[in-house]
């Protein structure tokens, strides 16, 4: 119960924090939706021919979604930091709230700032064409998706934060996305891919998670690829949960 | 009845021995000073205590809890506030509190009542709905002062809680603090390099150096163990010429002790008034350029001095010259 109140009170902080810095999500948001627009714009024509996708709009949108989750989850790294350098978190942990609820506050929120991200592009996709072939069902799962990928990738950051105590470092976690979306299938299929990008995209949790999205987007229902997207998420998250709390103990020995 | 008792409290980060085997034993509703200068100890000790360090070996007990085995409940019993103020910069001040006490278990109007007792207890009602990085200096550490207190803690520690503060935020803290301990009957552990701010607080006190308590007593029991006059001559020319004059110093009759520290030479002599012109004709003898000559009762810097053979250093504004 204790832990529950903890999460619920630190999560409202960070939101409250996120609202009064609005400058921040409007970035977070206009930079997936400027990608997506020029993807879609500059490859949409030709990707019928060369990819054998009719509905490109539709395959770039999980892109665009991915993208503005992991720049969510940049959140908890970069608040837990400046909590740290100015003395804030020890404020916090000075309180009988369990300490790992402390940081689950922020990663919670980053988790919620993914949901709503995810949402607003789904609004920009279904206006602009992409669909959405598992009707509101879909777009519930997708809803779920975005917010456990968002806390699983804030989670990371947080690690990283609480390990070095550094703002550049935490800056630096985010920057681990681009790569793995770029040697996942973002942007085409596997099988036009040369062999060893091919090999790097099927070792990626990312193209699995695009799979499953995508999925839901252009087919509908495939409980293959949800699974597969289901294992990478929560394989992803439980990874970075156990770093964080391992750096949480490390920061408190 | 202790409300601190430490034994043999270590804390090692790689070679360093920041804290090297320290015994307290606090009684309850005392104001204690830890006295020390930068990187003596005071901090990581503070951080022990209050269960955000684990200490590399020795054990504490903090209101009759251990804090290892029982360090929630230590921390619901602890008020803390932390060398720089420890404070959110986009919250209000308000909503800080609120926030803390949320934590704490409060709810409903209790929880409502006590935030607003407190911004009038710390006087910062007028700028409650304001951000917090807006506050000044001293707004700031009485709103930190306020976080500490509000789920009632039976012990409140201190961690060097007037740095960096003028004069006037300086007084209003130790105003806050002896009303703590007088009206409240809470149990005050204060961390400070400022003397004065350890002589009007403290009831009792302790000098830690490299990681060691070095002087233990209330101040005026310090001031007394020195037990005589102290006669300071500043002495004008190179190092040599110091070490002449506590090679003078220490012929002439009366002195007790001599120790040099920042160019004079400090002499302790059972009657300052008397023994002053026997000095300054003795250095003037021995050929010593004599500069600027004082006599003063004993103060915690003269006790710091004796324990360290250092003065303490205060580079804080405003600092007030110790008694």
């Amino acid at each position: 119960m204790q832990t529950a109140a903890t999460i619920f009170f630190l999560t409202m902080r960070a939101l409250r924090e996120a609202l009064r810095q609005p400058a921040g999500e409007v970035a977070n948001i206009f930079i997936p939706l400027f990608f997506f627009a020029v993807t879609v714009g500059s490859i949409g024509r030709i990707a019928g021919d060369a990819f054998a996708i009719d509905n490109f709009t539709g395959f770039q949108m999980p892109v665009a979604m991915l993208s503005a989750a992991s720049s969510a989850a940049a959140g908890a790294g970069l608040g837990t930091v400046t909590d740290i350098q100015r003395g804030y978190f020890d404020k916090l942990l000075l309180t009988p709230a369990p300490r790992p609820a402390i940081v689950f506050g922020r990663i919670t929120a980053d988790g919620v700032r993914a949901l709503i991200m995810t949402a607003v592009i789904l609004a920009v996709g279904l206006v602009v064409g992409a669909g959405l072939e598992a009707g509101v069902a879909g777009a519930l799962v997708l809803f779920a998706g975005a917010f456990v990928f968002g806390m699983g990738y804030s989670s990371f950051n947080a690690a990283i934060a609480l390990k070095t105590g550094s703002p550049q470092a935490a800056a630096a976690g985010n920057l681990f996305f681009f790569p793995l979306i770029f040697l996942s299938t973002a942007f085409a299929p596997k099988e036009v891919f040369a062999g060893w990008l091919e090999f790097l995209a099927t070792i990626n949790p990312i193209t699995y998670i695009l799979e499953a999205q995508r999925s839901l987007v252009l087919e509908g229902w495939d409980g293959l690829a949800l699974l597969r997207g289901g294992a990478a998420i929560l394989g992803f998250g439980m990874i970075s949960f156990t770093l964080t709390f391992m750096a949480l103990r490390g920061r408190t020995a | 009845m202790s409300a601190i008792v430490a034994e043999g409290l270590v804390k090692h980060f790689d070679e360093v021995r920041a804290v090297d085997g320290i015994d307290l034993d606090i009684p309850a509703g005392a104001i204690f000073g830890f006295l020390g200068a930068n990187g003596s100890g005071k901090t990581t000790t503070i951080r022990m205590l209050t269960t955000l360090l684990r200490p590399t070996a020795g054990t504490a007990r903090v209101d009759g809890l251990d804090i290892i085995r029982d360090a929630r409940a230590v921390r619901r019993r602890i008020g803390v506030a932390l060398q720089e103020a420890g404070l959110d910069h986009i919250q209000t001040g308000r909503e800080l509190l609120t926030l803390q006490a949320r934590l704490f278990g409060l709810r409903g109007s209790t929880l409502r009542d006590r935030v607003a007792e407190l911004l009038a207890v710390v006087d910062l009602e007028a700028a409650a709905d304001r951000a917090v990085g807006g506050y000044s200096g001293g707004m700031k550490r009485r709103l930190d002062l306020a976080a500490a207190l509000v789920h009632r803690p039976s012990i409140i520690f201190l961690d060097e809680p007037t740095t960096g503060l003028d004069p006037v935020s300086r007084e209003g803290i130790w105003r806050y603090v002896s009303q703590l301990s007088s009206e409240e009957g809470i149990t005050i552990f204060l961390t400070t390099q400022y003397l004065e701010e350890a002589d009007r607080l403290a009831h009792d006190l302790a000098i830690i150096d490299a990681g060691r308590i070095i002087a233990r007593g209330s101040p005026a029991e310090m001031k007394a163990s020195i037990g005589t006059d102290v006669v300071t001559v500043r002495i004008e020319g190179p190092d040599a010429a110091l070490e002449h004059a506590a090679a003078v110093a220490a012929g002439i009759a009366g002195v007790e002790r001599v120790q040099t520290a920042d160019g004079c030479a400090v002499m302790y002599v059972p009657d300052g008034a008397r023994a002053v012109a026997r000095i300054v004709l003795a250095f003037d003898e021995a050929g010593l350029a004599v500069g600027d000559v004082s006599i003063a009762r004993p103060s915690l810097d003269d006790v710091f001095l004796q324990a360290t053979g250092q003065h303490l250093q205060v580079d804080a504004p405003g600092a007030a010259p110790s008694s």
